[in-house]
């Protein structure tokens, strides 16, 4: 074992960062202070990415045949360490590259792959995911957002939320249900955003400007060409995307950074000397490196091209718990800046409280872990 | 011993509760991180509930009680230094009342505008006074709180000096941090409890999973601790007794405060749903008075010396 990054994923590391050194705006820190998916950020993450993209370092991880470098899932990890280190430039664009992208390699028509890839490789598209409903979150496979074929044409009516990105993004990656088989019965449909019948309605949160949002599909017509695989295959597909996309981001890393720049900051105040406060801060150290190593193994076994099993969920938890021990220790230790004193900090504690429910929630990761992991038996039904 | 509400207490329970009752939920469209309501403070100080302790038959005990009842509002009010330390200082004084430790002068301050009365507690003793527009610098918009605050600017070079030892005014301080946190964490609960009785998934209100109502029950051990340390803090006015009663509501805040968001799932991210408004004051009460760390060392100290 070497649980130190060899020369070469060194010196990848090293260009990314010098990359960002050059690329970020000054006022940067408090720029990313907008929320993910607010305008500002959004306009500012496609200048950004057609700028990665020209340096070739937008998906270095995709094939060579679709314009990638074929580089490791341990550089994936690191490209994304780097960007969420500082607060994701890249936007919504890190869901296109890591998971709708190679979706549409593995799933697309050629048509699809040819409309879609290029853009997403110039990093000039805006994806939006919509799977979750009012009814239906955790129980995502209860979903009602119907599609009807009404001559030759598909007829979507209902109600998507949390839809990030959906107030600016091109298109959506949208689940709908075609027949009431429960998993069966699910069709993915590529929409357009700014169909007729398609009204979006932000939500204000907690998590910063624009991130959430309603949206409404009241007759909305798509043709048959915006079906994405079969109809029913859609449960089929997004196992497979999950799976491409297990670890979700990498919040360790900028848990971590949050709390050196906390502890730093403690410590020019002259408030680090107390033992309560450096036990503390060293229990949050600990939870992100656990976080971290657990996260790695997973970035291993995809190296090894062994199938990722219920062990991802187990990584993901970990990650929920160090966000959840840094963001306490910045509220308890650090308070002032919470309250306009640390644009960085302010960032991390919106962002950081979403690690426990974004992307699926943390019971449910338990659930796997206990089923399949810990294999236990079930709770009768 | 004797734990029971006597009459007295219920009845200005009983009035708090007839008063702020168009207070008891949010308005629909008022969407932000703190709510305040002018109207609201006015009339508790008018009907003189923020004046029990002085009173003989009602005393700190109700006092507590009354910070803490306040406490479950949405509404975020000057209660707790106002009711539990002012009348230990100087009942004259104007409100809000903004408690801050001479040894730590950065921390965001609560209720902090001009107007407001300072006091200042540490190594020269308990002093105060009037904050005017220079001793107050403006916390931005941004303040992820929801008790409206702002920072000292400074301190003026003439305080008041009060003959009242430290010692009290922080023991009066965290009990009263502790009766508040007792309030607000009751109110997330009951807020939390009514959201996953009512909500579904897979066919069945979340309330019925067992991985939530351990949770729950376990939070209602800790509130009902709280709040039960806090009206002794109040009763026996012990160093002791007052940290540790703020020691467990930090930790009681720190247990459940993330945890409580988590049972909303994505609603608990919104600020549409209240349940924030009384979270993210308990974020701002754990930083108080340096945290569990500190409550824990005061605790000890007054213990076992
Ligand atoms: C910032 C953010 C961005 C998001 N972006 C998107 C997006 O772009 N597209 C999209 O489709 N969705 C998005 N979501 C929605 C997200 O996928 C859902 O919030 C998530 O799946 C949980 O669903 P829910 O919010 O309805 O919570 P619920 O399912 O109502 O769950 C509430 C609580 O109950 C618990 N619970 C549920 N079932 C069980 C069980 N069986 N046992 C024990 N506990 C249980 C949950 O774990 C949770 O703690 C986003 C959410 C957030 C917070």
């Amino acid at each position: 074992m070497d649980f130190t990054w060899n020369e070469e994923q060194r010196a990848f590391r090293d260009k990314l960062v010098a990359f960002l050194d050059k690329t970020l705006p000054e006022d940067w820190e408090e720029f990313s202070k907008h929320g993910p998916a607010s305008p500002a950020l959004t306009a500012y993450a496609a200048q950004f990415c057609r700028e990665i993209a020209g340096e070739g370092m937008l998906f270095p991880h995709w094939p060579k045949e679709h314009g990638g470098e074929g580089l490791s899932p341990w550089h994936q990890q690191i490209l994304a360490e780097v960007m969420w280190e500082v607060g994701e430039p890249r936007g919504g664009q890190y869901m296109n590259v890591n998971w709708i992208g190679p979706t549409l390699m593995a799933y697309g028509t050629e048509a699809q792959k040819a409309k879609y890839l290029p853009q997403i490789a110039r990093g000039e598209m805006l994806w939006c995911q919509g799977f979750s409903e009012p009814n239906s979150g955790s129980d995502l496979a209860s979903l009602r957002t119907r599609a009807e074929l009404v001559d030759g044409q598909y007829r979507i009516n209902g109600q998507k939320i949390w839809t990030s990105y959906a107030g600016l993004a091109d298109t959506c990656f949208l689940l709908t249900r075609t027949s009431d088989d429960r998993k069966k019965g699910i069709t993915i449909l590529l929409v357009p955003m700014d169909t007729p019948g398609i009204t979006v309605r932000q939500i204000p949160s907690l998590i910063g400007e624009g991130d959430i949002h309603e949206v409404f599909f009241d007759d909305v017509m798509v043709p048959l060409s915006a079906r994405f695989g079969e109809e029913g295959q859609a449960w089929e597909i997004i196992s497979y995307s999950l799976k491409n996309e297990r670890l979700g981001i990498p919040r360790y890393q900028l848990a971590r950074a949050a709390l050196d720049r906390a502890v730093n900051t403690l410590k020019t105040r002259s408030r680090f000397q107390r033992e309560a406060v450096r036990i503390e801060a060293a229990r949050c150290a600990a939870l992100t490196e656990a976080a971290r190593i657990a996260c790695y193994a997973i970035v291993q076994k995809r190296v090894d091209g062994l199938a990722v099993g219920p062990e991802a969920s187990s990584a993901r938890f970990a990650v929920v718990q160090a966000e959840r021990a840094v963001c306490e220790f910045v509220a308890e230790f650090l308070p002032e800046a919470l309250a306009g004193g640390s644009a960085f900090l302010q960032m991390h504690h919106q962002r950081g409280i979403v690690a426990g429910i974004a992307s699926g929630a943390a019971e449910i990761q338990l659930n796997i872990i206990a089923s399949d992991v810990l294999e236990l038996p079930r709770e009768p039904r | 011993m004797d734990l029971s509400i006597n009459e007295d207490q219920t009845q200005v329970l009983d009035a708090i509760d007839g008063l702020t009752r168009p207070y008891a939920s949010v308005p629909v469209h008022d969407v932000a991180f703190a709510l305040t309501s002018d109207e609201l403070d006015a009339e508790i100080a008018m009907s003189g509930f923020y004046d029990v302790l002085a009173i003989e038959e009602l005393g700190a005990v109700t006092a507590a009680m009354v910070v803490e009842k306040l406490g479950r509002l949405p509404f975020a009010l000057e209660a707790g230094a106002s009711s539990l330390v002012r009348p230990l200082v100087d009942a004259e004084l104007p409100r809000p009342w903004c408690l801050v430790e001479e040894g730590n002068l950065d921390a965001p301050v609560r209720f902090l505008k001009p107007g407001a009365t300072v006091l200042v507690v540490g190594a020269s003793g308990v002093r105060s006074f009037t904050a005017t527009a220079e001793h107050v610098r403006d916390a931005g918009d941004e303040v992820l709180f929801a008790y409206p605050m702002a920072y000292l600017a400074g301190l003026p070079d003439g305080m008041t000096s009060h003959d009242v030892p430290v010692a009290t005014v922080l023991a009066a301080w965290r009990t009263a941090a502790a009766a508040e946190a007792a309030g607000l964490l009751a109110g997330a609960l009951a807020s939390v409890v009514t959201y996953v009785s009512e909500r579904k998934q897979f066919g069945r209100p979340l309330a019925t999973f067992q991985a939530l109502r351990h949770r729950l029950a376990e939070a209602q051990v800790l509130v009902n601790g709280v709040y039960w340390l806090a009206l002794k803090a109040a009763g026996t006015g012990d160093a002791g007794d007052a940290a540790m009663a703020l020691l467990h509501a930090q930790d009681a805040a720190k247990r459940v405060n993330y945890d409580f968001h988590q049972m909303l799932g994505a609603m608990g991210m919104t600020l549409e749903h209240p349940l924030h408004l009384w979270t993210y004051r308990l974020k701002a009460l754990s930083a108080e008075l340096g945290g569990r760390g500190e409550q824990g060392l005061a605790a000890a100290a007054a213990l076992w010396g």
